[in-house]
């Protein structure tokens, strides 16, 4: 794409720095996909200045766009191999936009390139024109991709935070000033934890910043920099439950208030039923061999309700929201209380996630679209949410 | 004292003192020797107690002077930069500088301990029964506790972790590991307590090598006969994969995982 673009693009201009505008951060990637993502916002800001800043040396013999103005690589740590924004990363950009005086901007992941240029455009107009602090792409996946985010970010983002967007550890994010200016302090605390996260709609939901979501289309997703689940898993939700932790002071107070978004995404279709029989007799040997791990987590009731899902069989093998969402809360209070080692926590959890799989699984396969499924996921967890600030509280009660 | 009788034929009385007279004697006399064996013990109790109350008074002070150091230098910030996250993990609230403060002042109660049972054992004479039987095991009997304590909370940690290792890794057979590794972490444990506490003496090593090597034969051979058929099928599928003699024999075809279409992030 780049290279049809060689003959009619003129050279960029090379750093110069100006104030005002736009400014476009990238994160470390290949060769091939940085020149891609270079000719996509050429493309998606014709006419405009946009300041771009990578990691990684700019090609200074391809043929970009004249609007496209490179900074000199920033003295910020990137981390190698990284599949999500880094908060170092997303300190360089904050650092930049000061010094650049940027009005926004927009920080890429990497695989950027697949980003079609109207939506790069729309993400920058959601902060530049469209009044928004935050804006958050919403990505068209597939029913069998992001599971993780629809079994536990999304909707424990929607209940706590009251925040909207689908998608709450995006790869790519549009900043306002503003934004950037309120969310740095929260950044560089993340960036002084090892392998931190940072959760940029919790804190722009704590800052009081306007989130709003674009649509996104379909986005290319970089494999995770680990391929084990189980350290995955841990990873990601030792981190979400840390900041839940975290937060506690905030979320404790607000109530779901806002309706639940009207899905204008095109159903996918799935090209054969899922077979979800390994998926259900893990849960099977996990249900027979956890149950006293788990007993010190879950309540009675839970453990009752455990017990009649193992005993079902495949096609009527269903997980309730409500048994999730409170399964959930469960193990983010004993996160909280060190019920048990951190570690031995989070391993528990993953067969009752992946139950929560093969349940969804089968809900698709019975012809529910997908979003309707994680919809009604994420209304459980804002209805169970008063048991869950009890249970904070007082977590010494009875709980049958 | 017998009387001089006057007379030869006179008898002879010899003034015996009663029974009830010699056991009133004896018990004053191990009363006494009690009382005096108290109070030569109990000064070195008092030592006892004054060094742990010193010892505690200054892990105190060392504990709040270092804590006030360690937040001015940033301490848990520079560890966290220097990707030591077991560290904050295992730290109470995800404080280095709380973990550190709270070593030293532990450590400080700790060698108080150890200078009172010091000034014990020096109240004691070298010839003292108590000194010679006693203090031994109430210093032996303190690492005995500190092994039985590391030794419980060492089995339950590495049989949960084998447990829900093996749970995720999809092995049947994980209930049965956690319980092996939790039995053979508890008996290691009681050998070296006793061991410690030098109860039993050979005895002790022999039968624990026999219960060690017992549990270590059994599951070796629960395990070998439980899985002989996952070994087979897998010897099976390593043969498959070498290249075949005959060119008319189908290839392989991998075997499917069913989840494999899954994307989980």
């Amino acid at each position: 794409m780049a290279n049809t673009e060689a003959a009619t693009l003129p050279t960029p201009s090379l750093a110069t720095p100006s104030s005002g505008g736009l400014l476009v951060a990238l994160s470390s990637t290949s060769a091939e996909s940085l020149s891609a993502t270079l000719a996509t916002l050429a493309e998606a800001f014709s006419g405009q200045s946009v300041l771009v800043i990578s990691p990684d040396d700019l090609p200074q013999d391809e043929a970009l766009g004249s609007n496209l103005t490179f900074l000199p690589p920033s003295d910020t740590a990137v981390t190698a191999g990284s599949w999500l924004l880094t908060p170092p990363e997303l300190l360089g950009a904050f650092r930049q936009m000061a010094l650049h005086g940027a009005t926004a901007g927009l920080v890429l992941g990497p695989e950027a390139h697949s980003l079609a240029p109207a939506v790069l455009r729309s993400l920058a107009d959601s902060v530049l024109s469209g009044g928004a602090d935050l804006g958050v792409p919403d990505y068209q996946l597939g029913p069998r991709e992001g599971l993780f985010n629809s079994a536990l970010l999304y909707p424990l983002s929607r209940s706590l935070y009251n925040a909207q967007p689908r998608y709450p550890l995006a790869l790519d994010l549009a900043l306002s000033r503003r934004a950037a200016d309120r969310l740095s302090a929260a950044v560089h605390k993340t960036s002084t934890v090892a392998n931190g996260i940072f959760w940029p709609v919790a804190e722009a939901a704590i800052a009081g910043l306007r989130v709003e979501q674009v649509e996104a289309g379909t986005r290319t997703l970089p494999p995770p920099s680990v391929s084990d689940l189980n350290t995955l898993l841990a990873q990601i939700g030792g981190s979400l439950f840390a900041d839940i932790e975290a937060k506690a002071a905030f979320w404790q107070r607000s109530r779901p208030n806002q309706p639940a978004l009207t899905d204008t995404r095109v159903a996918t279709e799935t090209d054969e039923p899922a077979d979800v029989q390994a998926l259900i007799e893990d849960f099977r040997v996990a249900n027979t061999n956890l149950r006293e791990i788990w007993s010190l987590v879950l309540p009675p009731q839970s453990l009752f309700g455990l017990k009649k899902l193992s005993l079902l069989d495949a096609p009527d093998f269903r997980m309730p929201a409500a048994l999730w969402a409170r399964m959930v809360y469960d193990f983010v209070l004993a996160f909280r209380l060190r019920t048990l080692n951190r570690g031995h926590l989070l391993g528990a959890l993953t067969p009752l996630y992946l139950a929560w799989v093969a349940s969804h699984l089968l809900v698709l396969d019975s012809g529910i679209p997908p979003e309707q499924h994680v919809e009604e996921t994420a209304a459980a967890f804002e209805s169970e949410k008063p048991y869950f600030v009890s249970r904070w509280r007082w977590p010494d009660r009875f709980n049958p | 004292m017998p009387q001089v009788p006057t007379n030869i034929y006179d008898p002879v009385v010899v003034a015996h003192p009663s029974l009830w007279h010699q056991v009133g004697d004896s018990l004053s006399d191990s009363m006494h020797r009690s009382f005096v064996k108290l109070a030569s013990f109990l000064p070195g109790v008092l030592s006892l107690l004054i060094a742990v109350l010193i010892m505690t008074g200054v892990g105190a002070l060392l504990s709040v002077a270092l804590r006030r150091i360690l937040v001015k230098i940033n301490f848990d910030e520079r560890l966290n930069r220097n990707n030591n996250a077991s560290l904050s993990d295992f730290s109470p609230a995800h404080s280095p500088t709380l973990l550190v403060t709270r070593v030293v002042f532990w450590g400080c109660v700790l060698l108080g301990f150890v200078i009172g049972i010091s000034a014990l054992d020096a109240s004691f004479s070298n010839s003292s029964q108590v000194s010679i039987f006693l203090l031994p095991y109430v210093a032996h009997s303190i690492g005995a506790l500190f092994l039985l304590a590391a030794g419980t909370i060492l089995a339950r940690f590495l049989s949960r972790s084998v447990l829900i290792g093996g749970v995720n890794a999809k092995l049947q057979y994980a209930r049965f590991l956690s319980l092996g590794v939790k039995w053979l972490v508890l008996t290691l444990t009681g050998a070296m307590i006793l061991d410690h506490l030098g109860i039993g003496g050979t005895i002790i090593e022999l039968a624990f090598g026999i219960l060690f090597g017992g549990i270590v034969l059994t599951l070796a051979l629960a395990v070998g006969l439980g899985s002989r058929d996952i070994v087979s099928r897998s010897l099976e599928r390593s043969a498959d994969r070498l290249p075949t003699i005959d060119p008319n024999s189908p290839a392989p075809r991998p075997t499917p995982t069913p989840a494999s279409n899954l994307r989980h992030f």
